[in-house]
């Protein structure tokens, strides 16, 4: 965040702090003592004192310290309230004073020694200050805010308003094509597709509008962190230290809510198993200071995060001993970074003898890998031994208006969320293979597993000779889903299915397209989850 | 002197509602399904044509589909499926009857819609127990007209069912694999 920017935040939360004292001393003035009001503002006070110190308002910070002791001093009983009552207005008038200058000129740093000292003599029980501080009028009306706090609800109804015209417009789009086709006026329906353009560009102007008022940069995550990671490698003899990059990137809020637990598990994850103790990075010829960088860039309609830390990175040789024995995999099978790393994804995974305070019973990544995907988002790992190891997590800006790829199978279409996709291709019947009563296809040098959405959703469909499959990512795996036909990608808006009748297996949410139709969204977890089942049978 | 207690609304209609209420009237909506059927009237928010039924996979037999209603995705019921009726294709009479039931509307896909009748209560006897089943409790009553046989439905009924169902069909993983 820009300097200035902190600033004009500072004085807008300074404003609030600095009303509150002033109404309660008005309070005190006018109904004597009041333990609570004392209190309340206490917490005022504390609050300004800290934002204060952290501005660099050090003569301020002071300041506030003192008046700090002076209510402390009036709620003991020790100073008598009548006596400090003219003090403490003058002091309001002071503070008001201060962040006005602070307001006028960013860089003006106000000096209140002279201050301070009334403010002891105050203390001390001398000063009944009859002589009050006179101050600039305008002053009172305070800094003029930027910035107003809605209710989440009512951004959340506008969005959905959008969505509806979003729709709408997509359908008048639509009646215009038909329109051209079936009036002979020339000039108007140039007209009317000029205007149809420019309502366009407003609602695209509105939507984007709408979903920035709902974003909120990530480093209301990311500011979760610092204090736990430091709790936490002091109670294991690390040193360690967090760093942000681009912590202004913003997402939506609703993301950004989803995205605590994820990142909690994975930067527990570093802290336990990745940092070695500083021995140990020592001994390595490591610096004794580990760091895990926390960072955030968007990337078009994607916010890319990603969790690196310098320890020990992944001990490959571990997982597949680990995999082994769980039977995850066999001992025959193929021994490449591709193919071990995402086992640390598998439920109940761990490659710790015992479980830690902090992780280790190997439910963390697991749980990151479906809290990501219900965000139609991916997770990915990449380690080096010795050097590190990366999670990669890359989500949707939005979700409620997604960019999705149209799919026809069966004679019906379904959408599925581009986020989730790696790509699509178009194949022939001889490409697929089958390998144990699975149909795999041989691609980039990988073996994929291929579903057929119309087996999977139990469509009738003739088999033809050239269909597509879309590629779908998730950590380092790939699944392949066979549909008939690709009808190109658009922007949709969720609706949640009711669910009287049972969880729809496979269906995410419905959304309307502009001609009225109801197009099903499709959970890509699921076809996750169906693969695992196919395979453990 | 009895009595009487006035609506809070104070409006007549309700006065009047409320009277007849009390000397035992149903309100119904009757549609066909082989048998004539009723449902009460304040359950029904509209009727409307059907068209445009987008099928949900890996849902229950009896769940048609869903439809748009007005830019809201609606469930849609087949009642014949869910009656345990035999089948009968969808003619140019079907309708979906749009219910409210307690806050979920769903859409109820029937062969076609009746009346909008009034039933006295004397006419209204409870089903015969010889044809009820143990899980048929959602069949009120029987209303009996000159020549006609209404059967009187409790959708809350017939839909609370739906949430056991749901339970004991085990998670979702099963629930597909069954579906298979």
């Amino acid at each position: 965040m820009e300097y200035s920017e902190l600033i004009k935040d500072f004085l807008d939360d300074a404003d609030g702090h600095l009303k509150a004292f002033d109404s309660a001393l008005l309070s005190l003035e006018r109904h004597g003592l009041n333990k609570n009001i004392i209190m309340n503002v206490l917490g005022s006070l504390h609050t300004l004192k800290g934002n204060s110190g952290m501005m660099g308002f050090e003569s301020l910070k002071r300041y506030i310290h003192g008046l700090e002791e002076v209510l402390k001093k009036i709620d003991d009983g020790n100073i008598e309230l009548e006596i400090a009552i003219n003090a403490l207005l003058n002091s309001a008038n002071v503070l008001r004073s201060a962040l006005q200058g602070i307001g006028h000129e960013p860089s003006f740093n106000p000096d209140l020694t002279d201050d301070i000292l009334s403010l002891q003599k105050c203390l001390d029980g001398s000063g009944n200050d009859s002589e009050r501080l006179v101050v600039d009028p305008e002053s009172y009306l305070g800094s003029k805010t930027n910035t107003i706090k809605v209710d989440f609800k009512r951004l959340d109804d506008l969005l959905n308003l959008v969505g509806e015209l979003v729709i709408f417009k997509t359908r008048l789009n639509q009646i215009e094509t038909e329109i051209r086709g079936a009036v002979n006026n020339k000039s108007i329906s140039k007209e009317l597709s000029n205007s149809l353009e420019l309502m366009g560009k407003t609602i695209s102007g509105l939507q984007e509008g709408i979903m920035r008022a709902r974003m909120l940069p990530v480093n209301h995550v990311f500011n979760k962190f610092p204090r736990m990671v430091r709790d936490l490698s002091k109670s294991q003899g690390k040193n360690i230290q967090l760093v942000f990059e681009g912590e202004d990137t913003e997402l939506d809020k609703t993301v950004i809510d989803e995205l605590e637990k994820p990142l909690l598990h994975i930067i527990r994850n570093a802290v336990d198993h990745g940092i070695e103790t500083p021995k140990e990075r020592i001994l390595k010829v490591k610096d004794p200071l580990g760091v895990i960088t926390l960072s955030a860039a968007q990337e078009s309609n994607y916010v890319i995060i990603k969790v690196k830390d310098n320890g020990r990175g992944i001990n490959y040789e571990n997982i597949r001993e680990k995999a082994i024995e769980k039977g995850l995999i066999k001992t025959e099978d193929a021994f490449d970074k591709d193919s071990i790393l995402p086992l640390i994804f598998s439920p109940g995974f761990t490659t710790k003898q015992e479980a830690s305070d902090i992780s280790g019973r190997g439910i963390g990544l697991d749980v990151v890998n479906k809290n990501i995907s219900k965000l139609n988002g991916q997770v990915i790992v990449d380690s080096i031994h010795e050097k590190g190891t990366t999670f990669t997590i890359k989500l949707p800006l939005s979700l409620a208006i997604i960019p999705a790829l149209m799919a026809e199978t069966g004679g019906e279409v379904y959408a599925i969320p581009m986020s989730t996709i790696d790509e699509s291709i178009k194949v022939r019947e001889d490409d697929i293979h089958v390998i144990n009563n699975r149909e795999v296809i041989r691609f980039r040098e990988k073996v994929i597993p291929v579903v057929r959405l119309n087996d999977f959703f139990g469509l009738d469909s003739k088999k033809k000779k050239r269909f597509y499959l879309v590629i779908l990512g998730r950590a380092d795996k790939r699944l392949a889903i066979a549909v008939d036909r690709l009808k190109g990608q658009q922007e949709i808006v969720i609706k949640p299915l009711d669910d009287t009748f049972g969880k729809s297996y496979g269906i995410a949410g419905a959304s309307i397209l502009g001609d009225g139709r109801i197009v099903l969204i499709i959970d890509v977890l699921s076809f996750w989850n169906k693969d695992k089942l196919k395979q453990e049978v | 002197m009895a009595e009487i207690h006035l609506p809070a609304s104070g409006l007549a209609e309700d006065i009047l509602s409320d009277f007849k209420e009390k000397s035992g009237e149903y309100h119904l909506v009757t549609f066909n399904l082989g048998e004539e059927y009723g449902v009460p009237i304040n359950q029904v928010q509209e009727i409307v044509r059907v068209g445009g039924i987008t099928m949900v996979p890996n849902s229950p037999s009896y769940m048609e589909g869903v439809i748009n209603l007005r830019g809201r995705v609606l469930p849609v019921l087949n009642l014949r499926k869910k009656l345990k009726l035999s089948a009968s294709a969808m003619g140019k009479d079907s309708r979906i009857v749009v219910t409210e039931v307690g806050s979920k509307v769903i859409g109820l896909l029937v062969d076609a819609v009746s009346h909008v009748i009034k039933v006295p209560s004397e006419f209204v006897e409870t089903a015969p127990e010889e044809v009820l089943e143990v899980d048929t409790d959602y069949i009120t009553g029987v209303g009996k007209l000159q020549d006609r046989l209404i059967i009187l439905l409790d959708l809350e009924k017939l839909l609370k069912r739906e949430n056991i169902e749901i339970k004991e069909g085990g998670t979702d993983l099963q629930r597909g694999g069954n579906n298979e």
